[in-house]
């Protein structure tokens, strides 16, 4: 009920806006856009970008998930690697996304891999030192107390390194599908040749202000949709794991 | 080494340019129960965790001859995502030696609980309880009553007390607490401050009537050995 108290307010809020500005090019009503939206919905051009965003998005969580938390673990439990690392990451943190986009134009041109890669880079350097400080904040008392009982190694990363870890792997996998969308998105309008980006900007080209709003919903209800089934599988599998947090 | 489950020889630690310990000296027969008393920051735990190798020491040596060690912390430092029963088998694959020391622990019914959801005794029982299920023949204590309310305390003391009369194993008790040393030793030591060293030991013959925490004898020798504590600091 709350939510659609919420919804429908934001839409009063924006056809009140709309009134108020009252040029087209710059702010269409709901109503406009939703008539865009049922446009956009009925050509299958549009589902096959969906598709195409959805697949560049799921690969780059892959990518970020596979290599990003192993490299935080690493620096996390070795301080030596983690100094050695740490100005490569910040490196690739600070490193303006126009100018991974030349980057990539001049490696591979227009195409899927840009966007992926763009994406992947944005969100990697959060995923490395999240997973870094969660590895770091662990309780030394607790590897002490496996000492004592002289638990083999396995066991410890298994039962105490990994589970101190959970937290801050969910955290990160909370965040990065908040972002990625986003970041996806962007990079699709700059350099790809598939995906909402890309019929963003087309549809900036034929000034098609509504179908942009109505490409712009698409991707919003995309990505709550995604971070709503995110949630609820991590929500149940912290339920799985009985983790007390 | 007959009967000597551990020998300390001349052991010292420094940190740095502290002194901590002092060249200690001492014999530990196998099945006995020694309790060590003294001012903070004298090396107790330090020499605990010298015991465990946790820490190496600077100088002297320590020669043991148990096979399984068993650690009470002073703070329960269970794995908090794993229940009682997980934390148990952290350290012990032994399916049924877990369910007796539950038993024995009074832990029935808890074993699905998480640390969070256990109270300050409880967590002390579950800390025991790990200490034990790997069939400790040395079993130390590092001040494992701190924080914990009268009434628990003395539970999980007469709990302690009779395992070490039924199991037989060897127990290194560190406490502030000198009834809880009387209770639990068969020899005290008492440290001195800080660069410590053994300043005395006593020899304790109580039987089981005798340990009555509330009995006059108990709280006279309480007395005594509490004048001896301070002396030293």
């Amino acid at each position: 009920m709350k939510t659609l108290i919420g919804i429908a307010s934001f839409i009063v809020i924006w056809e009140v806006a709309s009134v108020i500005i009252g040029f087209n090019l710059i702010l269409p009503s709901p109503m406009t856009t939703f008539h865009s939206l049922m446009n956009v919905l009925s050509e299958s051009s549009t589902y096959y970008a969906i598709f195409a965003t959805i697949w560049k998005t799921t690969l780059v969580l892959i990518f970020v998930i596979v290599i990003g938390i192993p490299i935080g673990f690493v620096m996390g439990i070795n301080d030596k690697i983690y100094e050695t690392l740490r100005p490569t990451v910040m490196v690739i943190q600070a490193v303006p996304v126009i100018s991974w986009l030349a980057l990539v134009i001049f490696l591979w041109g227009l195409g899927w891999r840009g966007p992926v890669l763009i994406s992947f880079l944005s969100l990697l350097p959060t995923t490395i030192f999240t997973t870094a400080s969660g590895v770091n904040s662990l309780d030394k008392t607790l590897i002490e107390m496996a000492k004592v009982y002289d638990v083999a190694k396995g066991k410890k990363i298994k039962d105490i390194y990994l589970g101190a870890l959970a937290p801050f792997v969910f955290a990160t996998i909370e965040v990065s599908i908040g972002n990625v969308w986003k970041v996806m998105i962007m990079a699709e309008y700059l350099c790809g040749t598939n995906g909402i980006g890309v019929l963003i900007s087309w549809a900036r080209q034929y000034v098609d202000v509504p179908k942009i709003y109505a490409l712009t919903s698409i991707a919003v209800i995309l990505g709550v949709l995604s971070e709503r089934a995110v949630k609820k599988i991590i929500e149940r599998t912290k339920k799985k794991w009985a983790m007390s947090y | 080494m007959g009967d000597v489950i551990l020998r300390i020889e001349k052991l010292s630690k420094h940190f740095k340019d502290l002194l901590v310990i002092n060249e200690w000296n001492l014999e530990v027969e196998r099945g006995e129960s020694i309790a060590i008393l003294g001012p903070s920051g004298c090396g107790k735990t330090t020499f605990l965790r010298i015991l465990s190798e946790l820490e190496k020491p600077s100088s002297g040596r320590i020669v043991s001859n148990y096979q399984k060690l068993g650690f009470v912390f002073q703070e329960s430092r269970l794995i908090p995502w794993k229940s009682v029963e997980g934390n148990l088998r952290f350290v012990s694959e032994s399916v049924k030696k877990i369910s007796e020391v539950i038993k024995k622990m009074k832990l029935d019914g808890f074993e699905d609980y998480f640390p969070i959801n256990l109270s300050g005794g409880m967590k002390q029982r579950v800390n025991l309880a790990r200490a034990l299920v790997v069939k400790p023949d040395l079993l130390i204590l590092d001040e494992p009553f701190f924080s914990l309310d009268l009434a628990t305390k003395v539970d999980i003391m007469k709990d302690i007390f009779f395992l070490h009369q039924n199991e037989k194993f060897t127990m290194i008790t560190v406490t502030h607490d000198v009834k809880e040393a009387l209770y639990l030793a068969d020899r005290v030591l008492i440290l001195s401050n800080r660069p410590s060293h053994i300043l005395k030991e006593l020899k304790l013959d109580l039987n089981e009537k005798e340990r009555c925490l509330s009995d006059h004898a108990f709280t006279a020798l309480e007395g005594e050995v509490i004048k001896e504590v301070l002396l030293a600091e």
